[in-house]
This record gives structure tokens, C-alpha cells and sequence, in this order.
């Protein structure tokens, strides 16, 4: 399979903070990859230096054979890379529909193409019924759902997924998880941040680790439970006792 | 459906009534109120399409009249080119001129980028005023009456002149219903909603502002060139006037910013509101006209932030919610 997406020597500093350093990663095309790793980590600030909201100080990313680094964000999206907010960022006025169309335009300039690649997306993700409800006044899971649909109707080859399950009760994190399988079974690239490490399990077969802005792990997800380096910096012995307890 | 209906009957109704006025009302006072709504109708609608839908609150739109105006009289006056053309050519330069402000003032958002536009009108005022050489300085001119010349923009009775207002803002209701529905629309409003979102989704933010700026700022610029040909007179003061900025603003907030009608409603409501204040208090104490009006105003804005036509959505909303749970 060939790469999609390749993160090379990756750096970032804010003033003293050295948020990002040396980095370094390769996606494989339908691979869905998990970047784990606690707060502070580094793993939204590689989100936006991957999709061009921050300038990186050095490295390079490269998707689908492209230099992404020095690109907008919205040249990133228009060569196929498209992501989600930790915060949603819904456009609250506009209907949930008008918001996914919002994003279908990028490929389809009709209105009337659009909203046929709106509508898919909604249904998708499975927003139909709330087609007309405006954008704000949708409960938290159904704005992530939005925020999926949106960046589904720019019709993107890589989705970036900023902890879109956050928040979730049990029952919505585990739609929320099929949701993600069922955009990797339909040929999706996914680099998703996630905390919940039960849902990470149960999507992702790669894991890269960030502590501190450094990779400090890579591998399976067995490989990274039993990591001890993972163990100390992010999941806690509690983590791997149980999780060798569950085995 | 049936709201669409009868929203087209309304609208045909008031063309027709629109078309005829002038035809009907003698009083040369009630027409020039007529005009001035007009006129003040155009430029909200105008600014509209950056302030109302993508929610960039430019109190500075005063330059792009000032400009227009300008221009068509000094192309007037000094080489005798006919207004018409000269409000064409207006409305070029204060297009051109919206690039510079733009890369300006686009750096900035939120209030920061209303206090930079209200600064660049100022300049433009300040430059006009002081370079006396360029164009008559603070003093201003009168434009040369040449009595009924329709090729030269001047007309003996005020009906031409409404009819012309007329026109210009049912090309500026023309483009923004255009807008409304296009994806230019969408975009506006997704950047007025949040602008990194916009940018996430692959919209060129910087260039979709400038566009619609430029769009705005040609329009504003044909009302300066209109304005001073109807009142035979310019001065930095009046065509740089921040009460031009404002009331394009204002207007707009009042009738519903980001819907087609808001702008028009909202003058409507205001210049009316303030020609009735002005008749019945404007020989009382001095100012309480003005002090009445700001009071009805606040109410207003206090009352329904989302202007007249949010109000008027909301209504339509709940009475179908209404229809449909029955």
C-alpha cells in the first residue's frame, strides 16, 4: 500500500515551548493511525501544523506525494485532507444541511450537486432527521457528527479526527466507533486524537505516542499497552494491570 | 409553498407601488424622503453583503461613497464628462480602492477591524480636506445647474432622480438574492459563523473577503456619485460624512443584517421614524428629535438583536412548527 500521509522531523516552538519536536510518522493509505499521548502532548498541534493552521519551524509533511508545508489550510483541504475541531466548530446559524453543503461546494459548484453531496454525507453519518435543525441547537454528539459530515462532503482521502468522542456517554462513544469503522471500510485514510483508550483499541491498528512533543512510542496497539515508557508517561500502571487482568 | 406564494404576491405588489409612487405623491418633501430611503436602502443593502453576511462590520463604508462622489464630479467638472460615466468610473475606484483597505484592514477581526475602517474614511476625509490644489479643499463646489440635461444627470423634478435610486437598489437586491443562493452565499455566512471551520473546508477566506468587499464598495460608490449629483454640492464633510458609515450599518442591523430585505426595511423604519420625530418635535426644545430617536433605536436593538426580519422569520418558524405538530 502506498503512503499517504508522511510526517518528517516536525517541529514547532512557541516562544520557550518546544510543542512539537521531531516528529516523525508515516499513514498508510486505509490505514486508520491513533496519535495518543497526554494533554499537552502535542497531538493538536501537529493537526495544525499537518493541515497548515501553524507554519512548522522545520520538517515536512507530505500527503498522497505532496509537500503540504507552506500550503493555506484550505489549499491542505483542496489536495484531499480534511479534519474535524476538539472543540466543534459547527457554523451555529446555518442548518445542518446548509453547513454540510457548506462543504460539499468545495468539489461541487451547483447548489443542486451540492446538496445531493450533502445529503449523502448527512445520511452518512447518519443526521438525517436533523437535516433542518439549526446547527447550534444540536446536542454534543450530534455536532460531532456535523462536524464529520462536513469534512466527509469535501470529499477528503484523509480525515483528521480531533477527539471527536470526547465527551460521549458509553452508548454514543460506541456509535461513534462504528462511525469511524465505517468510514475506514469505505477506503478513508484516518489519523484520529484520542484519549479514551477503549474506543482507540477498537479503531486504530497503528499508534504513534507523543509526550512532551516527542514520539516516545510506535507500534500495534499490544506493542503500546505493553510499552513501559507508554505505561510511565501517559496510561498509568493502573492501565496495564487491568488490562493484563482483561487478557 | 404557500408562503412562497404569497411572498411573490407581496413583492409584485410592491414593485408596483414602488413604480408608481412618484406618479401619485406630488409633495416635492415626501418624494425626497422617498429618495432618501432609497438611497440609504442601497447603500445598507450594499453593505450587507460584507457586513450583514460574513459579518465583517465595516464602519468605514463613508470612503467608497466619498470616492464615487468625488470622482464623478471631477471628472465632471474638470474635463466635462458626463456623471453617468463618471459613476461608473466612481464605482471602479472605490472598488480599486477596497484592495488596499482590505489588505489593511482584513489583518484584524472584530472590533479591531471596525476601528480600522471607521480610520481609513477618516484619512481619505483629512486628505481631501487639506490638498485644496487637488479638489477645492474644505470649501467644496457646487456642480454647474445646467438645468434639464438627462445626459448629464440633472432633471428639473425629483421623480427621475427616485427612479434612478430606484434602480440601483433593485441591482443591489439583484446581487445579493444572486449571492443568497450561490455558493459565494454560503461562504460569506460560513466565514461570518467561524472563520478557521471556513478555512478547514477549503474556502480561500482572504480572497472570498476581498471579492465581496469589492463588490460593496463599487455599489457604495455609485450612491456617492448619485447623492452629490441630486444635491448639486460636495465637500469632504458631506462625502466622507461618518453618519454615511453608520447609517449603512445601522440600517442594516435594525431591518435583520444578512437577510435580502433587512437593509431595506431597517431605512424604512428609521428615516421615517426620524422625518416624523423631526415634524412633530423639530421646532421644540433643540435635539429631542435626535434624543427620541436614538431611544427607539436601543429599544429596537435591545428588543431583537436579529433586526426586523429575524423577527419576521422567527414568526413564519413557529407558526409552521405550529402547523406541522397539528
Amino acid at each position: 500500500m502506498a503512503d499517504a500521509l508522511v510526517v518528517r522531523n516536525l517541529n514547532k516552538r512557541f516562544g520557550g515551548l518546544r510543542a512539537v519536536q521531531d516528529v516523525e510518522f508515516t499513514v498508510r493509505e486505509n490505514e486508520t493511525l491513533a496519535l495518543i499521548g497526554p494533554n499537552g502532548a502535542g497531538k493538536t498541534t501537529a493537526f495544525n501544523l499537518i493541515m497548515g493552521f501553524h507554519r512548522p519551524d522545520s520538517g515536512s509533511v507530505s500527503a498522497f506525494g505532496r509537500e503540504m508545508v507552506g500550503l493555506r489550510p484550505h489549499d491542505v483541504c483542496a489536495h484531499g485532507l480534511a479534519r474535524t475541531f476538539q472543540v466543534a466548530k459547527p457554523f451555529g446559524g446555518m442548518t445542518v444541511l446548509d453547513n454540510v453543503m457548506t462543504g460539499a461546494f468545495l468539489r461541487e459548484r451547483g447548489p443542486k450537486a451540492a446538496r445531493e453531496k450533502a445529503r449523502e454525507a448527512i445520511d452518512f453519518v447518519g443526521l438525517s432527521s436533523r437535516e433542518s435543525t439549526a446547527a447550534r441547537d444540536l446536542t454534543t454528539i450530534d455536532q460531532r457528527r456535523l462536524e464529520m459530515a462536513r469534512a466527509l462532503a469535501t470529499q477528503p482521502r484523509l480525515l483528521l479526527l480531533d477527539e471527536v468522542m470526547a465527551g460521549l456517554n458509553p452508548a454514543e462513544v460506541d456509535q461513534a466507533v462504528a462511525l469511524v469503522g465505517k468510514l475506514s471500510s469505505r477506503g478513508l485514510t484516518i489519523v484520529i486524537v484520542e484519549h479514551l483508550m477503549r474506543a482507540i483499541m477498537a479503531v486504530a491498528k497503528h499508534i504513534v505516542v507523543l509526550d512532551h512533543g516527542q514520539k516516545i512510542a510506535e507500534g500495534s496497539p499490544k506493542e503500546i499497552v505493553e510499552n513501559p515508557e507508554v505505561i510511565r508517561a501517559y496510561l498509568g500502571s493502573g492501565y496495564a494491570q487491568s488490562a493484563g487482568a482483561a487478557t | 409553498m404557500r408562503l412562497r406564494g404569497r411572498g411573490g404576491i407581496a413583492l409584485g405588489v410592491g414593485i408596483a407601488v414602488m413604480a408608481v409612487l412618484p406618479l401619485v405623491v406630488k409633495n416635492a418633501f415626501a418624494v425626497d424622503i422617498c429618495i432618501r430611503i432609497l438611497l440609504f436602502a442601497f447603500i445598507g443593502t450594499a453593505w450587507n453583503l460584507l457586513g450583514g453576511y460574513a459579518k465583517q462590520l465595516s464602519l468605514g463604508h463613508a470612503a467608497f461613497f466619498g470616492l464615487g462622489a468625488y470622482t464623478s464630479t471631477l471628472l465632471q467638472i474638470d474635463f466635462g464628462i458626463s456623471p453617468w460615466i463618471g459613476m461608473a468610473a466612481g464605482g471602479v475606484v472605490g472598488m480599486l480602492a477596497s484592495l488596499p483597505i482590505g489588505w489593511l484592514c482584513f489583518r484584524l477581526r472584530g472590533p479591531y477591524f471596525a476601528i480600522a475602517t471607521i480610520a481609513t474614511a477618516q484619512v481619505l476625509m483629512l486628505i481631501f480636506l487639506k490638498f485644496r490644489d487637488f479638489a477645492w479643499g474644505a470649501e467644496g463646489t457646487t456642480i454647474p445647474n445646467l438645468g434639464n440635461a438627462p445626459l448629464m444627470m440633472q432633471f428639473d423634478g425629483k421623480a427621475p432622480y427616485y427612479y434612478i435610486v430606484l434602480c440601483l437598489l433593485a441591482l443591489a437586491l439583484a446581487i445579493t438574492a444572486w449571492v443568497e443562493r450561490s455558493r459565494i452565499g454560503y461562504y460569506l455566512v460560513a466565514i461570518g459563523e467561524d472563520e478557521d471551520a471556513a478555512e478547514a473546508i477549503g474556502i480561500d477566506v482572504p480572497r472570498v473577503k476581498r471579492n465581496i468587499y469589492m463588490i460593496s464598495s463599487f455599489l457604495t460608490a455609485l450612491a456617492g456619485t448619485f447623492y452629490t449629483q441630486y444635491i448639486y454640492f460636495i465637500d469632504p464633510q458631506t462625502a466622507f460624512n461618518f453618519s454615511v458609515s453608520i447609517e449603512a450599518a445601522l440600517v442594516s442591523i435594525v431591518g435583520g443584517i444578512g437577510t435580502l430585505w433587512g437593509p431595506l426595511i431597517g431605512t424604512i423604519l428609521l428615516e421615517t421614524t426620524s422625518a416624523l420625530l423631526q415634524s412633530w418635535l423639530g421646532n421644540s426644545i433643540g435635539g429631542v428629535q435626535l434624543t427620541v430617536y436614538s431611544l427607539i433605536l436601543m429599544a429596537v436593538i435591545l428588543w431583537k438583536p436579529t433586526g426586523i426580519m429575524g423577527y419576521v422569520s422567527e414568526l413564519t418558524r413557529r407558526r409552521r412548527g405550529k402547523a406541522a405538530g397539528s
